[in-house]
Formats: structure tokens, sequence, C-alpha cells
């Protein structure tokens, strides 16, 4: 019941939030992850993209999430094979030394690969395209206008081929059988779809200008409206990502592998706070997403 | 005034921000990928904002989003015919028509779009920037003669087929490439620049077969369509 | 002060300067009235009505005036117009923008700049109006087509305009969801006292609202009156367009009546047959037509056939059987969503039935090996579908070398003198007889229409007819899925009712429709009072006829 209730995005807070909070945090949270290049802020970037892509999928995330184990493997072997630098020497690969400080550096290449990529899948599963075009409606008008435009089109062409190859087939132009006639039955149905579009994009353009398109100035209707708890959450996650970037210039997230390693220490006030910090910031929409998840369940076993 | 703004946003960064940033990528610690990035960011938001200064028209914006969307939707036409993708085949025939910006802004948007469907990842930029080249390239191309409006034979088609297929092997391909070369290793060593080059030899061949094979044979048509809707906008007007 | 004043407006397209699109129309529309324009297509009716908004004007040679609250139009702004005029056109997927309804309903006021607070006020209330609510969240894509052009609309009206222009509005919709947008128009009209330009082909359903008719022929204005009065003008010049007046009013005219109280909807019809017919007896059997016997060896044969398209999604075909005897017009009617294009594409193999029989001359479909050459062929709703090239010409020539055939299925379907076109110029009529011709050329002796009427005029539709009559003259079987029920009850030698996945009846149209008294036609809802076999206008005129009425 319990497991059950965290698999639905219906719980997810963070994704309730508005659109600016939610790209704000994945811009952050990936440059970020990118930027330091430490052992320990990387292992938290990715069990933190981990625990959230769970909550924000439940059981169906785990396929996901494992599959980034071998994807870390191959990166961190790999990287060792191509690159020789570093003063310890493990072995030798094809008269090639495989030394232990490039071996690290792989892990930790691999271990920023495996977050970003995280991030960018919970990112997919929170930033909606709708959300995404609405936070740059003012920024590039008419770039986010087409990106709307194309997403309805995208499915309703797809619709459209289905169409045109079966009308067509229904005349004996199947374009099924050889490769070739496949190939062959694809050019036109794609050439046929492409007059129908073209037409229709006329009607288009003039229902777009008889409803004053190119009038003067846009403003954008706004469905998502910033509220005060965005206000707070983007609050904290400012304040955290403070902490964090000062932490690091201050030198707590230094690291260099090559040739020999040089890792900062998490010891003393200023590094234990500044990892502390990158936690709690890439935390904050797990943490959003259990207390609602808690919330809803002791709310129902009132009732 | 916000017109002028963005003008001028768009040439600081193109003049300014992107060599220094070349010049802090080679100075500093080599942050690969990440100054690649930026690089691709700010390039694409330079060509973003000069399309944006010059409000474009009702039918422009429209011509932009049909062409993208059948780029996108082309792959799901072709779905009976394995590794066949024709999108950059259309994104370079809409440079060829409608000129180098709107083969750049159609290639950046079907990659950006054909990535809601595939999912995000951090190779958007770059392949948003790589298939943007590639219809920016077919625009300047067709700009300057070297490849026709409406191929009349099949000499031309030959030529446009060619194009494509280098276009993509040489060009489009090695950038994608590249992504992945930085994302995977943040030293390059020729080493590991060969392999990763090598290894994306037969996608990016293939993949250039298939653009090959779409403009060549639907070439043609596509460019005359094109051509008799921007005279029916121009009746329009 | 009149609202629009047109003042001797002629244009012709820069193609073809010599003809006159409009010539020396002169017109007025008032504050609040509702004006429907008809006419052939091709009339000049879309160019009239472009003209009345500056940016969707077409290119030309003009001359004359246009005055907009006595200013001339062109003084309007782009931005004035934008939200004073609001315009309305055919398709109802094209015209849609944005791939959200909420953004669809706001982009107009997008354009115009209205700030937040006003767009969310106007767009709850549009919402509101429209009942739109439910689905306000909605993708596009999800909604059907009669949703669409009501959300194209609410997104017009979001503008508050003064006027309301609309181009053939319901031409793509079925007819429950084109009575309901009209009604919503009319309703408009009477609760916003906003002006209505409408141009339409169901004439029947805006005729009784509209307060004045206006009708061209080839670029002029012939008749501008009041409805009543533009019926007894079109009889009088015995005019084509007379047909495509509503049923009663055709059989007032047709059976020589004059004067002013000529009906105009079903139920005047009856009062007016009532009061004529009283305290008299009426002779009421209109010929006898053979009852419909199963044919011992049909062209087509559905066996028990059931489809669904995924495993776990409910049945669309339920066990659905008939046969078509050879060389008949099979008609197939029955509401949206029923299953009656499905079935069609269960006989072309489109979709597979998991269980049942298609016996195309007593042979099992799957059976056959060049099924589509010969045999069977479809023509599918819409005929676009089937255009690949730049000419008509080459779209034959993309099914048949052999120019001597194509120019003889060019002459069957009238289309000879449009195989140079684009087929994208041309009209909705013809191009539904352009793809008709495509699919002729693979001479099928079983043909299948999909709602083939879709959008064709009266004038095209018995054009329509007369190649179907054809057609069965050189022994085709035709089937047709069809909403339209006046011209199955004219045309078809056999009506089918299809409902939830079955095929409940099959029958002669006078039995089928005389049974019915919902799903009937006009004519015979006007008078099964008194003569209950009677299906079309002209067995209603006839019977009136020949009992002296």
């Amino acid at each position: 019941m319990w497991v059950g209730a965290c698999i639905d995005m219906r719980y997810d807070a963070f994704s309730r939030c508005h659109p600016a909070v939610n790209f704000g945090f994945f811009a952050i949270a990936i440059v970020l992850s990118v930027i330091l290049v430490h052992p320990a802020y990387l292992a938290v970037s990715a069990v933190c993209a981990a625990a959230y892509y769970l909550a924000l999928k439940g059981y169906k995330g785990w396929k996901a999430v494992l599959g980034m184990i071998p994807l870390f493997f191959v990166v961190a072997l790999l990287n060792p094979l191509f690159n020789a630098m570093g003063d310890t020497v493990l072995f030798s690969l094809f008269g090639r030394p495989f030394t232990y400080e490039s071996l690290v550096y792989g892990a930790c290449i691999a271990a920023m690969l495996v977050s970003v990529l995280l991030w960018f899948l919970c990112y997919g599963a929170v930033m909606t395209s709708d959300k995404f075009t609405s936070l740059f409606a003012n920024v590039i008008p008419a770039l986010s206008l087409i990106l709307v435009m194309v997403l309805r089109l995208v499915p309703s062409y797809g619709k459209k081929a289905r169409q045109i190859s079966g009308a067509r087939q229904c005349i004996g132009k199947s374009g099924s059988g050889t490769k070739r006639e496949k190939l062959q039955g694809g050019i036109t149905v794609l050439s046929a779809l492409t007059g129908w579009a073209l037409e229709g994009s006329v009607v288009t353009a003039d229902s777009m200008r008889a409803r004053g398109y190119g009038a003067g100035k846009r403003t954008t209707f706004q469905v998502y409206r910033l509220t005060l708890q965005d206000g707070v959450i983007a609050l904290l996650l400012l304040l955290f990502a403070a902490v964090t970037i000062a932490a690091a210039a201050a030198g707590a997230a230094q690291a260099a592998f090559l040739p020999s390693l040089h890792i900062a220490p998490v010891r003393g006030a200023l590094s234990v706070s500044g990892l502390g910090a990158w936690g709690l910031f890439l935390l904050l929409p797990t943490l959003l997403h259990l207390r609602e998840v808690i919330l809803w369940h002791t709310l129902t076993s009132d009732i | 005034m916000k017109r002028s703004l963005r003008t001028c946003l768009s040439l600081v960064i193109l003049l300014v921000l992107v060599p220094l940033t070349v010049y802090l990528c080679a100075r500093a610690d080599r942050k690969y990928y990440l100054s690649g990035l930026v690089i691709i960011l700010l390039t694409l938001a330079a060509f973003f904002l000069r399309f944006e200064s010059r409000r474009p028209q009702a039918r422009e914006v429209v011509i932009l989003a049909v062409m993208s969307a059948l780029a996108v939707a082309s792959r799901a036409v072709f779905a009976a015919v394995p590794h066949f993708k024709p999108m950059m085949g259309i994104v370079m025939l809409t440079g060829i028509a409608l000129g180098p910006e709107a083969g750049f802004l159609c290639g950046a948007v079907s990659g950006f779009v054909s990535n809601f469907i595939f999912g995000q990842g951090p190779w958007t930029p770059w392949q948003m920037f790589a298939y943007g080249v590639g219809g920016l390239l077919a625009g300047l191309f067709a700009h300057w003669g070297l490849l026709k409006k409406v191929p009349a034979g099949k000499k031309d088609l030959a030529v446009l087929g060619i194009f494509g297929f280098l276009t993509i092997a040489l060009v489009v391909g090695p950038l994608l490439d590249t992504s992945t070369l930085f994302m995977m290793s943040n030293t390059v060593s020729t080493a590991s620049a060969a392999a990763v080059y090598l290894s994306g030899l037969p996608v990016n061949l293939v993949h250039g077969a298939a653009v090959l094979l779409t403009l060549v044979l639907v070439g043609k048509p596509l460019l005359e369509k094109l051509q008799r809707i921007q005279m029916k906008y121009g009746l329009m007007e | 002060m009149a609202h629009f004043d047109i003042r001797h407006l002629t244009f012709s397209y820069p193609t073809a300067p010599d003809r006159r699109c409009l010539d020396d129309v002169c017109l007025t529309v008032e504050k609040g009235e509702y004006v429907a324009l008809c006419g052939k297509s091709g009339s000049g009716k879309t160019t009239l009505l472009r003209h009345l908004k500056s940016v969707l004007t077409p290119h030309g040679i003009r001359s004359g005036d246009i005055l907009f609250d006595g200013k001339p139009l062109a003084q309007a702004d782009l931005r004035e117009q934008s939200a004073r005029i609001g315009y309305v056109m055919q398709n109802p997927d094209s015209q849609i923008v944005t791939d959200k309804v909420w953004h669809e309903l706001a982009f107009g006021l997008e354009s115009l700049g209205c700030d937040q607070k006003v767009m969310r006020l106007r767009v709850a209330e549009m919402a509101n109006y429209f009942g739109i609510q439910s689905w306000f969240h909605r993708d596009v894509a999800e909604l059907s087509g009669g949703q669409k052009q009501l959300l194209n609309l609410a997104s017009i009206m979001a503008m508050q305009p003064d006027v309301l222009i609309l181009d053939e509005p319901t031409s793509q919709l079925d007819p429950i969801a084109a009575s309901d947008f009209l009604n919503t128009v009319r309703k408009i009209n009477r609760e916003l006292g906003t002006t209505v330009l409408i141009t339409e082909h169901r004439l029947e359903d805006i005729f009784h609202a509209a307060d004045r008719v206006v009708v061209m022929d080839e670029g002029r204005i012939v008749a501008a009156a009041a409805p009543k009065e533009v019926g007894a003008a079109l009889y009088a010049r015995q005019d084509d367009l007379f047909a495509a007046m509503p049923a009663p009013m055709r059989i007032f005219y047709g059976t020589g009546h004059q004067g002013a109280d000529c009906p105009l909807t079903v139920r005047e019809g009856r009062s007016w047959l009532s009061a004529m017919a009283e305290g008299r007896v009426l002779h009421d059997t209109p010929g006898e037509e053979a009852p419909y016997e199963e044919p011992e060896d049909p062209a087509l044969q559905l066996k028990e056939v059931w489809f669904r398209y995924e495993k776990d999604s409910p049945d669309i075909l339920k066990g659905v059987s008939f046969s078509v005897p050879r060389g008949s017009l099979f008609a197939i009617v029955g509401g949206n969503g029923t299953g009656k294009s499905t079935t069609l594409k269960a006989i072309c193999g489109i979709c597979r039935p998991y269980r049942g029989k298609v016996l195309i001359d007593g042979k099992p479909a799957a059976r056959y090996k060049d099924l589509f050459r010969g045999n069977l062929a479809m023509l599918p709703q819409d005929p676009q579908s089937l255009f690949v090239k730049k000419t008509v010409r080459e779209e034959l020539g993309e099914m048949c070398r052999d120019t001597a055939q194509i120019a003889a299925i060019a002459e069957t379907c009238e289309i000879t003198h449009l195989l140079d076109s684009h087929p994208y110029d041309l009209s909705g009529g013809e191009q539904q007889r352009a793809a008709l011709a495509k699919v002729l050329l693979t001479k099928p002796r079983l043909l299948l229409l999909d709602e083939p009427t879709k959008g064709l005029d009266s004038f095209f539709k018995r054009k329509l007819a007369r190649v179907l009559r054809r057609l069965q003259g050189g022994g085709v079987t035709v089937v047709m899925v069809s909403h339209d029920v006046e011209f199955c009850a004219e045309n078809a030698d056999l009506v089918s009712m299809f409902f939830d996945g079955q095929l409940l009846t099959t029958n002669t149209p006078r039995r089928f429709f005389a049974r019915n008294s919902f799903y009937t036609t006009a004519a015979n809802r006007m008078s099964r009072h008194l003569f209950p076999g009677a299906v079309t206008a002209e067995h209603v005129m006839a019977l009136l006829k020949e009992n002296n009425l």
C-alpha cells in the first residue's frame, strides 16, 4: 500500500510547482553535477537523482536506474585505456599502462555521466512540453509558438500518414513486400503527406492572422501561477545552491586526478556544510514527494 | 526597443562570448564538455534571438512548424524500413527552399522535439546544433547556387544526394560523435578521439545513405510543393 | 448606420483577369443581422466574405468600396479588425494553431496583447458559455471534429467581435455536430447581438434562423431578401439552387403553390399539409416497392464479423452480417463511432477481423491474390489522402498508362475540364470526383465509398449521384457509408442501419425510412401523418398532385 502510493506521479508535489522552479532546479543540478567533479559530490548527485527518479516512477524506474550500473563500469574502465597519464601503474594492457589515477578519474567521469543522465530522466518526467513552452513563451515568443505547433502536428501527421497509406492500400498501392517496395511506398506517403500538410499550413496562417497575429506585442496566457509555496521552495533551493557554490568556491569540492590524485577531503565545517547543502538541494524534490505521500496516507486513513 | 536589444545581444554572443568561452576553455583545466556545451548554447541562442528580433510573420512561423513536424514525423512513415532516418533530408530541403536561417531553425527545432519523444539528455543541445548546421549548410549551398532550388534533371538530384551524404558523414555525424567524446571522457586524447569517431563512422554512413536516398527520391516533389506554397503565400501578401 | 456597406465591388484574380469573381456586388449588413449567403461552389461566396477582413482579402484586380461602420474597411488596422471581425473557416483542424484547448482559447487575446487578468476572465467566460470547462486542459488532438470547430468559434468569440463571419463552418462535420454548431451560432446572434454572416450548404439548418438570405451566382447577387421571398424568387428563376432549398419549401413550390404561407421548417410544413388535407380522404400509397430479400448470389457478403483494434480494447464490430446484391447501391447509415467506417476497413483488410468471414463474389477476401486489381477498391473519406502529384492527369497516370482509358474515366466522373489543374486547387466536390476517378482506374467490380457526400453542396451531390448511377449501369456494385439521409433516400437501392457494432436492418429506402421516426428525411417527417410511405420530396409532391392538393 505504502510503496504503491509512492509510485504515483500525482503525489509529486515538485511537479506541481511553477515551471520556473522546476527548470531552475534541473538547470542548477545538472550544471553543478558537471562542474563539481569530486567523488563525494558526484556520489551524492547520482544517489539523489536515482532516489527522485524512483519516487517519480516507482517500480518501473528500477529498469533505468539499474541500467546505469553497466554504463558506469564501461565508461569507468574505458577511460584509463585511452588515458595513460597517472603515476601508479596497476598493469599494462596492449603495451599501454593502466593507471590507478586514471581509473579513479574514469569512475568520476562515469558517475558524472550517470547522474546527468538520471537528472535528465527526472527532467523528462517533470518538465512536460507545455511547461517548457509556457516558461519560454515570453523569452522566445515565436519559437515557443513553433514548438507548440510542432508538438501538435507531429502526432497528427503520424495519423494522417497511416490514413494515406491505408487509402493507397485500397487502390492496390500497398507499399509492402520487398524492402524496395516498402521504401517506395514510404516515399509516396511522405510526398502526399507533405502536400497535404503544406496546403493546410495556408489555412493555419490565415487563421493566425485573422486572430491578430502580428498586430503588436504578444502577451502570454499563463496557466501556471506562482504561489507562496513556489516562493518558499525556490528560496530554499537558492539558499542550498548558494551554500554549495560558496563552499565549492572556497575549495571544498577541489579535485585533481592526473598525474596524481589531489582530492579535497570531506572534513571540517566548510566541507561538510558544502556537501550537506548539495545533498539537501538535490533531495528537496524527493522530500516534498515523501511529505505528500505521508500526508495523503494519514488523510485517507482518517476518513 | 526590445527588437534592437535582441539583435545586439545575438551579436554580442557570437562575437564576444563564444570566442571568450573558447579562450577560457583553452586556458582553464580543459573542461571540454562544459565549454563545448556553453559554445553550442550560445550559438543556438544567437540564432534564436536573431529570428525573434525579426518578428517573423505568421506564414514563416507556420511553414517552419510544418516542416519541422514533417521532419520529426517522417521517421514514423518509414517505420517499415529499418535504420532509415529521413529527418535530415527534410531539414536540408527546408534549408534549400526557405534559406539558411530557416534550415538551421528547422533542424534545431526538429532535434529538440524528437527528443521530447525519445527523451531529453545531455546530447539534446548538440543534436539541435548539429541538425541545425545541416540545414544551414544546405541553405547556404542553395544560396550560392551550388544546389538547385528545384532540381531539373538526374544530375541535379545526384548533386543533391551527394551533398546530403557528405554533410551527414563529414559534419552532422562527427558533431554528434564529438558530444559523445566529450561526455565520455574529460581529457581528449588522439586515441580516444580516434576511437569515438571511428566507432561512429558506420552509423554515420548508414544515416548518410538514408539521407541520400531521401533527397534523391523525394527531393524533387517536396521542393516543388514548397515552391507552390511559397507562391500561394506570395499571393496572400 | 449599416455595419458593412459594400458598394459596387468587382474583383478578379490575377491568374484569370477576364473572369469576374465578384461582379458589381452591392450589399449592406445591418448591426445584429443574421445573413445567410448561398450559391453554388465557385459563385464567389468565399471571395466576398474574405473581402470583409483585410488580412484575408485575396490579391487581384479590384474596384468598389467596402465600408465598415461608415469608414473604409482598410482604415481599420489589423488590431481593430482582429478584435471586431471574427472569421471561422471550413476546416476545423487546420484552423487550430496550438496544442492545448486553453492555449487556443487565449491565442487571439495573446495576439492583442491583453494582460493576464483580462485574459483569464475572458477565457473563463468563453469556456463557460460554450461548455468547454470539462475539456479545458485537454490536448486539441483528443477532440472530435465538432468540438474542434466549437473551439475555433469560442477562441474567436473570446475577442468579443461585433461581426462573426463563417465560411461553410459545418461542411466537415456530421449532421448532429453541425446542427449543434449552428444552434450555437444562432444563440450568439440572439443573445449577444453579434452580426452573423454565414455561408452554408445545409440550408435547412439555417434558413429559418436567417433574417436575410443572399443568393450569389457567377459573382453577382441575384437575390437578397427574407428566406421565404428568396425561395419564391429562385423558383421563379428556375434556378439550380432551388434544389438546395429546405424540403418543405421545395414541396410547396413544386406542387404549384404560391404566396406568403410557404413553410420553412418541418413543423410549418406539417401544419400546412394538415390544413390542406383537413376533411379529405387521401390516397396515400406511392407505388409499391418490392420487399427486400436476401440475394442468392451476393457481390459481397459478411458473416458474423468481429473486430477490435487491440487485444484489450472493446469490440468495434460485434458480429456484422449482411449481403449486398450484385449491381446495387447499398447504403449504410448510422451515427458517429458506431463502426460504419471500420466495417469498410474490415472488408478491405486494413482491419483484420478476429472472427467471421468476408466473401467477395463468394470467395474469401483474404484468398484473392490481387484483391485491389479489378475486384475491390475504396474511396477514402478524405479524398486528399489520394493526392500525390501536381496535376489531376498525373494523378490518374499513376494508376494507368492508357490515355484513352484515363479520358474515358474522366468523362464518367465529369472531370475532363479539370485534368490539368492541381488537385488542391479543386473545390471539395471536384476533389471527390478526381479521387473517385483514380479509384475507378483499378476497375473495381465492388466499390466502397466512405462518406462520399461530406462537404458537398446539393449541386455536387447530384453530380455524384449521376456518376454512381453510371457506374451501376456498368455493372459495379457500390457500398457506401453515409450520414446523409436525404442522399441515401434518393439514390440508394438498399439502406441499412448500423448501430453499436452491428447491422440492424436492411430494407429498400422507402420501407426503411418510413419505419423510422427520427432517422429519416425531412420530407418524410413533414408528411408521415398523411403519407406514411413517402420518403423523398418527389414522393410527397407526386402524392399531393395525385390528390389534387
